[in-house]
């Protein structure tokens, strides 16, 4: 966990005073460590075993000290990570996850609530530093985290709060936790300062079909890398369901895959209200499908039944896609199973794979005999992990931009 | 009767659509081929196929201290098939169990990920398999034939193997000949490969490394044969290659008109822990510059490589290697340098002379220290020296290349309180990994003064990330068929004839007045001398 250098919290009411308290901290964050690290050497030392320990503690502070203070690294520039939290208990949620992630994330992270629209204009941020010593304990990692609550009007031009706080030529993400207002005017105003949109779709209201469509043509419009920690989610399933398509006499099936069933858990049974989120099953729809060349037949209806259905084609057959509901003890909208089933050259195979909190299991099911069967030691990730890998994707995946796309097509964007 | 022509694609036009419509046909061959379509993008693309992995001295330091671990940590981060046995082989009796408790302690004791995954050692413990197998027994190696057999059967190991010759090198050419006797060498049509990572040294001069290779290459194919030298495994080495190629920014200087001067250190602040018997034989010029300075240099000099295919790469590196002058005995007695440490403090503790150190002859006159000034004969580096360095009980443990690159033509701040050193660029393979560029800052106030500064990248702050052991790095690329970090026999042969001459002139001529220099110390004076001759200075690392 980060160590949070700053004390009592500084509080700015403009932008100036901003940039103001974020030098202020920075030199006082220096001290800190100065005078921790002097108490660290001051321990050693009493220890006579560890003398040498101390000296060579106290020739890496000389060697980083400029003025008698350890010098705090700031570390190599990253990225700046823009949250837009909506509210409060969000806002703190999205900052702790930030700063157990303090070795890995941002430069800067600007988090941003608007409240009070009707209220008087203002603003009120609050500045911290958080230092985390490497694990060598040589070198330290830093970075900043700003806390902004807009009011009134300001609230609704958060795009000029942002800009002047961003660590100039630096790639911008956005986070947005909650559903994203895509196509509203705060929206148009945001997204072209970003170069990176981090999203959970597995966390938006209803069935989440609608924002998914949204955001696969945003992705395509506006040429934004996206990612989508639902999509994330899923790649311990794909590790897993790939692997079992290693064995060189079972490859050939991939090419002849007849029908994909997702079964998820449903909020209720049947799902007969639709409002399970299925976006996390349909991305498994999505990643197979443009993995093994499929094009979309019909897209993704919703029948009677509570299961959604779709019908792809590959090299010249079609390919069955079932959502199934199915009562779970997972929570809403996770996926319970994965079904590929192909048939070539008579032999009907299924791949299957299952998961729980720390593993995956997959199959092949021979003719309803189980040929191959392994089990994976692959806990799900929690959201520090996948905040730290949605800010160290080099570039664009394009394994998850074909998977957003074919997502789209299966929902009826072109 | 006019037929119609197959309908052509359109014709792409811009340079994004060229790239769209190559990706489209690279995938769609991708699933037509043998390649696994869902593996595109996931951790690795490609992953092992299922494989016995043998690996022969399995009770000795090495095994346990090295490479079992990477095995156990490869395992642990599912990057090995589920079809994977470890079959150990070693004199000593052990059952299966025997062999795979006592593992398990050193995995406990070496292992880089703390603490143990009972789960996953679980799993790998039912396939390590032990095999005891005296080296000059026909008959061993004759059963070890048949149990791989059975565990291709039992396990699913397919016929893939890997051997792993984790023992004394005296030894090599007798397994080598054993396993080429057992038929272990021979490929099948319908699959089954074999591979075998052969430890360094790689013979003792050039005459042994020919007959080495040449023993060697009469049971295996050159493409078999993985030659190891773990410092290229290791990730700031690999991070060189992406440094110099990924970056357009250093390549244009990278060569004789901007650079004075490159140093590659590798101190080591250790003696010869216990291993004397060893270190009299080898020294340090066998040791470390034949293989890691050379290959370090080589990474350095080297021209960007057509692709990273393992070829493509080594023919450039053994290109530098053939470029390298072989120095005359004037130019070894003066260009080449050797030392011993004496007794001395190393961190505060007092430290044995090597002549003191048990099984080393108190007469010895192996060199525990050698540095060198290179040329490459080539375009790029004509008159650029190579200044190389090693030694053992140096103040402080560290490895490190350093550019140096040529002063300003002009000295426009001379007047200024401090004169600006030359920009430097440090590769620091270890520790502290990172990399390090020295530059001049004009120092804040109103005078004109100005100041060298360093703006430093270290990996451990930027990646907080583990990085994999360089023996993690290499066994998977072996299992994966992947050469590139792997030296191939022509390049172990040129590094010695380089490498050669200098040993031969040094057996020639009584070692000077050895010990030579005080443990702790950063070697003999006459390695100040030899780069002070051109004007120059060894880093303060």
């Amino acid at each position: 966990m980060a160590q949070d250098l700053t004390g009592p919290r500084p509080v700015a009411n403009s932008i100036p005073e901003v940039e103001g308290q974020l030098g202020k901290l920075w030199a006082r964050a220096a001290v800190v460590r100065a005078e921790a690290a002097k108490a660290e050497v001051a321990l050693i030392a009493a220890q006579a075993e560890a003398a040498a320990r101390a000296a060579a503690s106290l020739a890496a502070a000389r060697a980083t000290s400029d003025s008698g203070g350890l010098h705090v690294a700031a570390r190599t520039s990253v990225l700046n990570l823009v949250v837009l939290a909506g509210d409060e208990a969000t806002a703190a949620s999205c900052a702790a996850t930030i700063e157990a992630t303090a070795g890995r994330h941002a430069s800067r992270s600007l988090i941003l609530t608007a409240t009070d629209h009707d209220g008087p204009s203002g603003l009120e941020a609050r500045v911290e530093a958080l230092a985390e010593t490497t694990p060598n304990g040589r070198t330290e990692t830093g970075a900043e985290m700003i806390r902004v609550t807009a009011h009134g009007e300001t609230g609704l031009h958060l795009a000029s709060i942002i800009v002047p706080l961003l660590v100039h030529d630096l790639p911008v993400a956005l986070w947005w936790p909650a559903d994203p207002p895509f196509g509203s005017h705060r929206a148009q105003r945001l997204l072209p300062i970003a170069d990176r949109l981090i999203v959970d779709g597995s966390g938006w209201s209803g069935n989440g079909l609608e924002l998914l469509a949204h955001l696969a043509t945003v992705a395509r419009e506006r040429r934004l890398v996206v990612v989508d920690w639902a999509l994330l989610r899923q790649a311990r399933w794909r590790e897993a369901l790939a692997s079992v398509y290693d064995l060189p006499d079972l490859r050939p099936h991939l090419g002849a895959v007849r029908r994909i069933e997702v079964t998820f858990a449903a909020a209720e049974p049947d799902d007969v209200s639709g409002t399970t989120n299925v976006v996390r099953p349909l991305y498994h729809v999505a990643w197979l499908a443009s993995r093994l060349d499929m094009s979309v037949v019909s897209p993704l209806q919703r029948t009677t039944d509570g299961r959604h259905v779709a019908t792809l084609r590959q090299s010249g057959h079609e390919v069955e896609v079932v959502l199934a509901p199915a009562t779970s003890d997972l929570s809403a909208g996770s996926t319970v199973r994965v079904d590929i089933a192909s048939r070539l050259r008579g032999a009907e195979l299924v791949g299957r794979a299952t998961a729980t909190d720390q593993r995956v299991d997959v199959s092949i099911l021979d003719n309803g005999h189980e040929r191959v069967r392994r089990t994976y030691a692959v806990p799900q990730l929690n959201e520090v992990d996948l905040l730290g890998q949605a800010v160290e994707e080099g570039a664009s995946d394009p394994v998850s931009v074909d998977a957003l796309a074919t997502a789209g097509r299966l929902l009826g964007v072109d | 009767m006019p037929t119609r022509a197959p309908a052509a694609p359109p014709p792409a036009r811009t340079a994004r659509e060229l790239r769209e419509a190559a990706a489209a046909t690279h995938r769609r061959s991708r699933t037509d081929s043998d390649v696994n379509p869902l593996r595109e993008g996931l951790r690795l693309e490609r992953v092992p196929d299922p494989c016995a992995f043998v690996l022969f001295g399995a009770t000795g330091d090495l095994a346990h201290r090295k490479v079992i671990p990477a095995i156990y940590q490869l395992w642990r981060t599912n990057l090995l098939p589920a079809e994977f046995s470890l079959v150990a082989v070693a004199r000593r009796p052990y059952t299966n169990e025997s062999f795979a408790a006592e593992v398990r302690a050193s995995v406990e004791k070496y292992s880089r990920v703390q603490p143990i995954d009972e789960g996953a050692w679980a799993e790998l413990a039912k396939r390590i398999v032990y095999q005891q197998l005296d080296f000059a027994d026909d008959a061993a190696f004759d059963r070890l034939s048949t149990r791989l057999d059975e565990l291709d059967k039992g396990c699913g190991t397919a016929g893939n193997r890997l051997f792993y010759l984790a023992t004394q090198p005296s030894q090599v050419t007798e397994i080598v000949r054993q396993m080429g006797r057992a038929g272990l060498d021979h490929e099948m049509r319908g699959g089954g490969w074999r591979r075998v990572i052969v430890e360094k040294p790689f013979g003792r001069d050039y005459d042994s490394a020919r007959l080495l290779n040449h023993e060697v290459n009469k049971v295996f194919r050159e493409s078999q044969v993985y030659r190891i030298d773990h410092y290229l495994g290791k990730e700031t080495v690999r991070n060189l290659l992406v440094f110099r190629f990924g970056n357009g920014i250093f390549e244009p200087v990278w060569n004789r008109s901007y650079i004075d001067h490159v140093q590659i250190t590798m101190a080591e602040s250790i003696g010869v822990e216990g291993r004397g018997a060893f270190y009299e034989e080898t020294g340090a010029t066998r040791d470390i510059l034949q293989n890691h300075l050379l290959q370090l240099m080589t990474l350095v000099a080297m021209e960007p490589p057509s692709s990273f295919q393992a070829d493509a790469l080594r023919d450039q590196k053994l290109a530098v290697l053939r470029a390298v002058c072989t120095p005359t005995a004037e130019e070894i007695r003066r260009e080449i340098v050797r030392g011993q440490y004496g007794p001395g403090w190393v961190a505060g503790e007092p430290a044995d002379g090597y002549r003191q150190e048990p099984e080393v002859d108190p007469e010895s006159e192996t060199e525990t220290y050698v540095a060198g000034r290179f040329t490459i004969d080539d375009w790029r580096w004509s008159g650029v020296p190579f200044y190389l360095r090693a030694g053992k009980r140096m103040p402080k443990r560290a490895t490190e290349i350093a550019i140096q690159f040529k002063e300003v033509p002009l000295r426009l701040f001379r007047d200024s309180a401090g004169d600006p050193a030359p920009n430097v660029l440090a590769m620091r393979i270890q520790p502290d990994e990172g990399i390090m560029l020295r530059f001049a800052a004009k120092v804040p106030g109103l005078g004109l003064d100005v100041r060298t500064v360093n703006m430093d990248f270290a990996y451990d702050s930027s990646f907080v990330v583990d990085s994999p052991d360089a023996y993690e790095t290499l066994i998977l690329d072996a299992l994966l068929g992947d050469a590139s970090l792997f030296t191939r026999a022509d390049e172990v042969e040129a590094a010695w004839s380089i490498v050669t001459p200098i040993i031969n002139s040094w057996a020639e001529v009584p070692a000077p007045h050895f010990p030579d220099y005080a443990a702790g110390s950063w070697g003999p004076e006459g390695a100040d001398h030899l780069i002070e001759r051109d004007g120059r200075r060894w880093r303060r690392i």
